[in-house]
Parts: structure tokens; sequence; C-alpha cells
């Protein structure tokens, strides 16, 4: 009897413990949180990190130093530089067009007026 | 060994030490004018020293002349385009030259770049639409806004395209005073020239 008595409370007492280990186990915690710090401070470092790596072309584009005041080329451009507007030659061709639509225009009224006149004189 | 070797040894030591440092020492001030040559890579470096007129005071360029090909013109200040390309100068009758702002004013040390229009669409004929005819040793002027002048002389005229633009050549560092003129040339394609006619300059003299 005592003995099934003295299994149980140590039944229970190791179960009680075994529970209790989760807790136990949070009080090391000086540890973990020490180490969590820097994880943190880690994980700012690696939040600031990636910003200034895109942020650097970003903020290098709106504040470049003028030149007046350096020697050297202090920016560099991007591509070929576009310095010719060349539509000249496609206004011509919008002028050819013009002339061309004119012309055909006064063909076409002849054209209706010899038919008009054509079928008056074969009419009468 | 006797005190006497001793000191001798540790005498041709310091020496060697010290003709070492000194024969470092020359290489590296060398070194940039040396480096400077391979590093802008243009034409007009090829084998050329620093040398020639004493460069001039930061002004930036307020005219442009040409005589081998008729430019007189003035000279506008371009930056940047929303897109990180070079602004160009406005399409009008008589369209000036710009001077790009981020590079050096004329006859500072380095690539002073200027850029003007081959054609300016309605209005015909751009103010640099005969820049491929440039010759080796043509001079070209350019005027400051404190009245000085510094006169550059052709070395090279390049014909390159779009596609290839050479940009170290044209914004890479250089040890004197030059000039770059761009503007458009080729064939057109699809409404646009195909290339840029890049003129290289170093300065000749200055004034006053």
């Amino acid at each position: 009897m005592r003995r099934n008595v003295l299994s149980a409370a140590a039944l229970a007492c190791t179960a009680v413990l075994a529970t209790a280990m989760p807790a136990f186990a949070d009080d090391p915690s000086p540890v973990p949180d020490t180490t969590a710090a820097p994880a943190d401070s880690g994980g700012q470092a690696a939040e600031t990190d990636p910003s200034p790596v895109p942020a650097e072309p970003g903020a290098a584009e709106p504040t470049p130093a003028p030149a007046e005041e350096a020697d050297g080329v202090t920016v560099v451009p991007r591509g070929a530089p576009d310095t010719g507007d060349a539509p000249v030659a496609a206004q011509s061709g919008g002028d050819g067009l013009l002339i061309g639509g004119g012309a055909a225009a006064v063909l076409a009224a002849g054209g209706a007026a010899v038919f008009v006149v054509r079928r008056r004189a074969s009419g009468a | 060994m006797t005190p006497f070797s001793r000191r001798a040894v540790v005498a041709v030591a310091v020496a060697c030490l010290t003709a070492g440092c000194g024969g470092d020492g020359g290489s590296a001030g060398d070194g940039p004018a040396v480096r400077e040559s391979p590093g802008h890579r243009s034409p007009s470096a090829a084998g050329s020293p620093v040398s020639g007129p004493r460069p001039l005071a930061r002004s930036v360029p307020v005219g442009l002349e040409i005589p081998a090909i008729g430019v007189d013109t003035p000279v506008v200040r371009l930056g940047l385009a929303p897109d990180r390309t070079v602004e160009v100068p406005p399409i009008t009758a008589d369209d000036p030259a710009g001077w790009y702002r981020y590079s050096p004013t004329p006859g500072r040390p380095g690539p002073s770049v200027i850029l003007g229009h081959v054609t300016v669409g309605a209005h015909g004929d751009g103010v640099f639409r005969h820049l491929a005819r440039l010759r080796r040793d043509d001079g070209i002027t350019v005027r400051l806004e404190n009245g000085a002048a510094a006169e550059f002389a052709v070395t090279s005229v390049r014909t390159v395209a779009k596609a290839g633009f050479p940009t170290e050549d044209v914004y890479g560092d250089t040890a004197r005073p030059e000039l770059r003129l761009i503007t458009c040339g080729g064939p057109l394609e699809d409404g646009e020239y195909r290339d840029n006619v890049i003129v290289f300059a170093a300065l000749r003299a200055t004034a006053p």
C-alpha cells in the first residue's frame, strides 16, 4: 500500500518536474537574452545594411556634385546623347504627300467633268 | 662579427630600404601620370605627357567658336535628364551648344564636354551640323564667363555607334585640360541617328 502511495507520489513529482522543465529552461534566460540582443542588433544591422545599398545609387542621383567646383567628371551620364532631331526628310515627305494628293484631286475632278460632258453630249 | 662590420651591415640594409622606398615613391609619383594615359584611352592622350599651357581658373563657358566649320554660338548649361542621360540643348532655330555641367569647366584638367545638335527638325541644320568635317589641329575656342578663353586643338574625330558609346573615352579622367564636342551622325534609322560624332581636343593656349 505504502509502496503504491510512494510510487504514486514519485510519479506525481516526476510529472510535476517534467511539466516544470520548460519553466526551468526559461531560467537561463540571461544567456539567450544576451545572445538575443546582438541577434536583434544584427537584425537591425541587417535591416539597415540593405537600405544603404539601394539607397546609394538613388541618393547619388539627386545630389551630384557640380563640376564647377571640382576637376574631372563628377557624374557620368547613362548612354549616348540624342543630339539630333531629324525629321527634315519626313517633313519634305509630308509636303510631297500634300502635293500628290492635290494633283490626284484635280485629276479626279477633271475626269468627272469629262464624264459629265460626254454623257450630256451622248444624251443630246 | 665585429662591431664595425655590424654597423656596416646595418648601414647597407638601411640604405637598401631607403632606396627601395625612394624607388616606390618615384613610381608612385609618376603613377598617376602614367595611369592617366591609358585611363582615358582617348586618341588625344596616347603618348601625351602632362604638358602644355597652364590650366585656367574655374569659370563656366559662355561662348564657342570653331572657325573651320563656321560655328560661333552661345553655350548653355546642361544637366542630367530624369533617365540619367545627359540633357541636350533646346531645339530652336538658332540652337546653342550646351556644356555638361558635371564635367570640368573648359581649361581645367579633365574632359570638358560640350554638346550640340546636328539637325533641329523643321528648323534645319543644327549648330554642330558639320562637326564631322573637323580635322586634326583645327582650332576650337571656348569663351568663359570670367573673360578668359581656352583654345583647343582637335586631336581626333570619331564616329561611333550609339549602341557602343565610348563612355570611358569621353568622360574618363585626363591629366590635362581636354575638350569633347558631341553630336549625332551616321544614317537615320526610324527617325533617329544611328551614330554619335565625337571630337577630341586638347588645350593649346589660353588667354588672357
